[in-house]
């Protein structure tokens, strides 16, 4: 197919740049390599795609890891492909200094590992590079055969898992992860999402070199590959707030060579939900109110427990109407209560309604005797208010506590009053 | 600290002190006024309510600094009131009344129609300005609302605590 043939020679040469630079530095990290450049995105498509689960992964790695590093590294000539099938191919790869190619150690339990062996074999022993890159190809593809599993996720949850399993192997598993996250966002655009659990293994067949035999050739070159990985990453996985970060974090980490980003407010449909986009500008509105509902829980007291949003909006209204009233009744007693302020108490009461929480007792010794005015004797009505509309019986407390008979009092008079008042009003 | 949300604790500091210093220098202009008469009838006293009330919210919709739409609306709300006198915003509150108890009746006949929206449209009632706002900004300004009137109570409480032993 003209389009795989085009997608080979698309990744080949990507992965030769990658394999070819990393001979300057070897390391333990396979996965370092790979993340050089934009195909790393296909990069960390095969080497995240154990099964499912990542204890593949993890076992893959570490006893090759460990293998490259206890064996010695004898017979590193090309003789020895003939040993890739077993443990000897990472030391081959290292022995070439080649550390790009050790991201095949981690494809050594792969039973179609056989089958590339005789593909190596038909390179000549000399350039190690070569075979590594043709055989990177049909590795790679061969990994995306197999491995693909319908829940491959990109994104960081993945590369967590893998940063967990291995230190070594947690820096690049974390660029993996993080570059993962870029390879999901190429376009900051909303995508709409069709489950298709098909799909997914056709967007990495496409990168599939002539060995294989995989149907789907969806995109010809990585970036639209990427796109549509990101797609199916995004169908598949089911955590979804995580989703929008690892777009923010995309967005942050810069991409070499991706599509432009546009400023779009990058929104994942969580798993078995509607892709619709306007059940989505939905969901994301509702988000939004859900939020503000909760703060709004801190604000108002004792609304810990309550869940749901037309009792919260009732316990929210009550609260208002309560701190109005409150203002009111206060107004009302400074009405009575405080005829006198000079300037000195002004900055006297100021500082201390500032700085103090209770003790305005330090400064009362100015304030004595202002009290005069005060039209009502306690004692004369008793602490009833009946006239005072309370919404709400948790509310009363606060202002009972700040409320003495003095001012229920005074409060049924200026209630009275201002009724009286209306009447007197236009008069 | 004093006891404001958690939204934002700078912010509130300072919105207490401007508020206070606001609402103090108000009260004196009001108290300036009265010092004439030793005791005052009710209906002065009732005057002086009004007068404190409206400080206490203008000083509240200054110190905010129109950063919100009820702010906004509370200071054209209060200066179109100050700009006609007492006659006839009397005569405004009993036609807002009137109006009130007519939108009471389509309220309880709107009871049918999905209990949120009318909650959402008792709240929209409550503060200022918010009858042009969609929910999700609504709350916003409510959250902002409540954290000022929480303000506001407190320190008119503390000046009452002050003056009255």
């Amino acid at each position: 197919m003209a389009s795989g043939d085009n997608d080979d020679v698309g990744f080949k040469h990507r992965h030769e740049s990658l394999i070819n630079c990393p001979s300057s530095r070897m390391n333990t990290n396979p996965l370092s390599d790979k993340v050089d450049g934009m195909a790393m995105s296909s990069i960390s498509m095969y080497t995240k795609p154990s099964n499912a689960s990542d204890p593949f992964f993890a076992s893959g790695w570490d006893p090759i890891i460990s293998l490259s590093q206890g064996e010695s590294l004898g017979g590193s000539s090309m003789v020895s492909h003939g040993e890739f099938a077993n443990s000897h191919y990472p030391l081959l790869m290292e022995n070439q200094g080649i550390s790009g190619a050790s991201h095949f150690s981690q494809y050594q339990s792969d039973p179609s590992f056989v089958e590339l062996v005789p593909k190596l074999q038909g390179f000549g022993s000399g350039n190690l590079s070569e075979m590594v890159n043709s055989f990177g190809l049909p590795q790679c593809s061969q990994i995306a055969n197999s491995r693909f599993p319908p829940n491959y996720a990109l994104n960081a949850e993945g590369g967590n898992e893998r940063g967990s399993t291995n230190s070594t192997q947690s820096r690049d598993d974390n660029q993996i992860s993080e570059e993962g996250g870029l390879v999901t966002s190429p376009n900051g655009k909303r995508r709409k999402r069709v489950p298709e659990s098909s799909s997914p293994l056709g967007s990495y067949q496409n990168v599939d070199e002539e060995p294989q035999k995989d149907p789907s050739g969806e995109s010809s070159d990585v970036p639209k590959e990427q796109d549509e990985k990101k797609q199916k990453t995004e169908q598949n996985t089911g955590a979804n707030s995580r989703g929008k970060q690892v777009a923010k974090q995309a967005k942050d980490t810069p991409q070499t060579g991706e599509a432009a980003k546009e400023n779009y407010i990058h929104v994942r449909a969580r798993r078995g939900q509607a892709t619709n986009s306007h059940s989505l500008a939905e969901r994301v509105r509702r988000e939004k109110i859900s939020e503000r509902m909760r703060l709004l829980q801190e604000l108002v007291p004792g609304c810990n427990k309550i869940t749901g949003k037309a009792v919260m909006l009732d316990e929210i209204i009550n609260y208002v109407q309560s701190l109005q009233q409150q203002v009111e009744f206060l107004s009302m007693k400074l009405a009575t209560v405080n005829p006198e302020l000079n300037i000195d108490l002004e900055r006297l009461l100021s500082k201390d309604i500032l700085h103090s929480r209770g003790g305005s007792a330090a400064i009362l010794g100015f304030g004595p005797g202002i009290n005069t005015s005060h039209p009502f004797s306690p004692g004369i009505f008793p602490g009833t208010m009946p006239g005072i509309p309370s919404t709400n019986p948790q509310f009363p407390p606060m202002p009972q506590t700040a409320l003495d008979n003095e001012f229920q009092n005074l409060f049924q008079m200026g209630f009275d009053s201002s009724s009286a008042m209306d009447s007197l009003g236009p008069s | 600290m004093k006891p404001q949300n958690l939204m934002n604790p700078t912010s509130s500091s300072s919105l207490k002190s401007r508020f206070t210093t606001r609402f103090l220098r108000a009260l004196s202009r009001i108290n300036a006024r009265k010092q004439f008469t030793s005791t005052s009838s009710p209906r002065e006293i009732f005057q002086r309510y009004r007068r404190i009330k409206v400080a206490a919210d203008k000083s509240m919709a200054y110190s905010v600094r129109s950063k919100r739409r009820w702010s906004r609306v509370m200071l054209s709300k209060l200066r179109s009131r100050s700009s006609s006198n007492s006659f006839s915003s009397v005569r405004l509150r009993r036609v807002k009344k009137s109006s009130a108890t007519k939108t009471g009746h389509e309220k309880e006949a709107k009871i049918k129609s999905g209990g949120d929206q009318e909650e959402a449209d008792e709240l929209r009632e409550l503060v200022p300005g918010g009858e042009a706002m969609d929910l999700c900004n609504l709350l916003d300004e409510t959250a902002h609302y409540i954290k000022c009137l929480n303000t506001q109570v407190q320190v008119m409480r503390k000046i009452v605590d002050f003056y009255s032993p």
